[in-house]
């Protein structure tokens, strides 16, 4: 590769990679014994906290591993995991579009994306969560109907909005709030000039957004966007305010109650979190990957 | 050939420019023929490359009018009125420029093929396979051929800028725009990126550039205009007017530049 290239274009010298008439020079490492203190005494520390809670009766271990695959647990863990990816989906789909609202010319349209992010940042989830489960007694039913005039379609609100689709509802339009900011954030790290260099080219905005602006925004986007879905995975144990009472916290809620154990069964929704928790960081580890092409990864370590 | 109702590429007729209480530009009027290679120079903050950034409409003009081969740009004009286009129409206006930016601008995420497939892949609406044939033969007349396969990180400043002058070429435009296309490269590399240029000058296009090189303007161009707080201040063949600067103005600057 490196003969073919050099053949070619002005202003390019390839180095040769190794010559043999150079000897390098000889480095002895440098030794770090401070390190070595520091394994001894953290896995002397490690040990002993092992130590003292695998033995530790209080713990009940046995207990914890009878419900660790328990059907309502497993369960519990499916629920937590749809909840926390519709309701991204949904809010990552609500604050893209208010994020080009709020770029928008029309006022309106600028506006209605302030209000939003005002009020669902502005309010407790828990209140909101508590509003979405009464919407059906707020609303008992849904109509399509010309303002003071006749009634087209009318619904029982209770079978359109059912627990789960509070729940997705309300955790998803809390979220954007949040989401519009990150997204925000993302597109203002972009040197204007990209903007103009594809308008120049004769791009349209709908095009620009999606092909120029959004990959590069994904950098600046994925890591609080990660941090956001890792802290929505936990927000959904607070579906219990609707009630939704499918997700994994109160699955173990539930089981501890029957048995008056509440630490094993804590341990194994921590378990659960945990573990999902790793999952989505792996998930998060790929996506920068792979929008990160044509940014070399900077070390922040100094010296 | 059909009968063209212009026979100027660019003509600017009478523009104003306020930024706020600013007054960029002061009814500035230019015409530029159908391959003629315009070049404007003149202090920083004269307005040239506002002037230039008009003609693409990255710059909405307050007042006077921009036509490319004698069609209005930015408005429907009726009954003395203007009516905006829309900024679908105004899009489509664009793709009669190509325009080449001081610092680039490529686009980081993409290589420097898909940069210049960009335009033709995604605006024009070509195949995959043409715009990477297009593409390539582009990437070999700037001299770059084989490096298709690098971000622009991994190029140099002159490169990125060859690189960029093939993205807007890609497009076909009928005028090219420079805006002071070597002014952020160092020293030894502005050479390949005039060289690229002046091949460009040679083959017809109709360009507007604005420079500091005052050596380009000798060579290659062939109209010079020469602006100072927002006006054009002289406006002539460039081997005359800098040999002979009929403008105090431009005797001034010439002798700091030259």
């Amino acid at each position: 590769m490196t003969s073919e290239v050099e053949s070619i274009g002005a202003g390019f010298k390839p180095v040769a990679d190794e010559r043999r008439e150079i000897t390098r020079n000889v480095v002895v490492p440098r030794r770090h014994p401070g390190r070595w203190i520091a394994v001894a005494v953290l896995a002397v520390l490690v040990l002993q906290f092992g130590q003292a809670i695998s033995v530790n009766p209080n713990f009940h271990w046995d207990v914890y591993l009878t419900y660790l695959f328990a059907p309502p647990v497993i369960r519990g863990v499916g629920w937590t995991l749809l909840l926390t990816v519709v309701a991204m989906t949904v809010a990552i789909t609500v604050a893209g579009l208010l994020v080009v609202m709020r770029d928008s010319e029309n006022p309106i349209l600028r506006g209605i994306a302030y209000g939003w992010v005002w009020f669902f940042r502005g309010t407790p989830i828990y209140t909101q969560l508590l509003f979405w489960g009464l919407f059906a007694v707020l609303f008992p039913n849904l109509s399509l109907s010309i303002p003071f005039g006749p009634e087209l379609i009318s619904v029982e609100t209770k079978y359109i909005v059912t627990p789960a689709i509070a729940a997705i509802l309300g955790l998803g339009f809390n979220e954007s709030a949040y989401l519009t900011e990150i997204f925000r954030a993302g597109f203002n790290s972009i040197d204007r000039g990209q903007a103009e260099a594809a308008q120049a080219l004769g791009m349209k905005r709908a095009k620009i957004w999606m092909r120029i602006l959004m990959p590069q925004a994904m950098r600046v986007i994925i890591p609080p966007t990660g941090n956001e879905t890792i802290g929505m995975l936990k927000m959904t144990s607070l579906v219990l305010a609707i009630p939704f009472t499918l997700d994994l916290t109160f699955a173990t809620n539930a089981i501890s109650n029957r048995l008056y154990l509440p630490i094993p069964l804590l341990l194994v929704a921590g378990t659960w979190y945990l573990a999902i928790t790793s999952l989505l960081m792996i998930g998060q580890y790929f996506l920068e990957r792979h929008f990160g092409k044509g940014v070399s990864a900077h070390s922040t370590r100094v010296g | 050939m059909t009968a063209n109702i212009s026979e100027f590429c660019v003509e600017m007729q009478n523009i104003h420019k306020f930024y706020g209480p600013f007054h960029a530009l002061k009814g500035v009027s230019l015409r530029v023929r159908r391959g003629e290679v315009c070049v404007a120079i003149g202090p920083s903050g004269s307005g040239k490359s506002t002037l230039l950034r008009c003609i693409n409409q990255l710059e909405t003009i307050s007042a006077g009018r921009v036509l490319l081969k004698g069609e209005l740009q930015g408005f429907v004009e009726q009954d003395g009125r203007f009516h905006p286009l829309s900024s679908g129409q105004i899009a489509a206006q664009r793709r009669l420029t190509g325009m080449v930016f001081q610092r680039f601008h490529l686009f980081p995420h993409m290589t420097a093929l898909e940069n210049i497939m960009e335009g033709p892949a995604h605006v024009k609406g070509w195949s995959k396979d043409q715009a990477r044939t297009k593409a390539n033969q582009l990437l070999e007349r700037v001299g770059l051929g084989g490096f298709g396969g690098r971000y622009p990180e991994q190029l140099s400043g002159g490169q990125q800028q060859r690189v960029a002058i093939a993205r807007a070429l890609a497009m076909e435009p009928e005028v090219m725009l420079f805006d002071e296309p070597t002014s952020a490269l160092d020293p030894e590399l502005v050479g390949e990126v005039l060289d690229v240029i002046k091949d460009l000058a040679r083959s017809g296009i109709t360009m507007v550039v604005v420079t500091h090189e005052i050596g380009f303007a000798r060579e290659v161009g062939n109209h010079l205009i020469f602006m100072d707080q927002g006006q054009i201040m002289e406006e002539g063949h460039p081997r005359s007017m800098l040999a002979d600067p009929q403008n105090p103005r431009t005797a001034a600057f010439l002798s700091k530049v030259l």
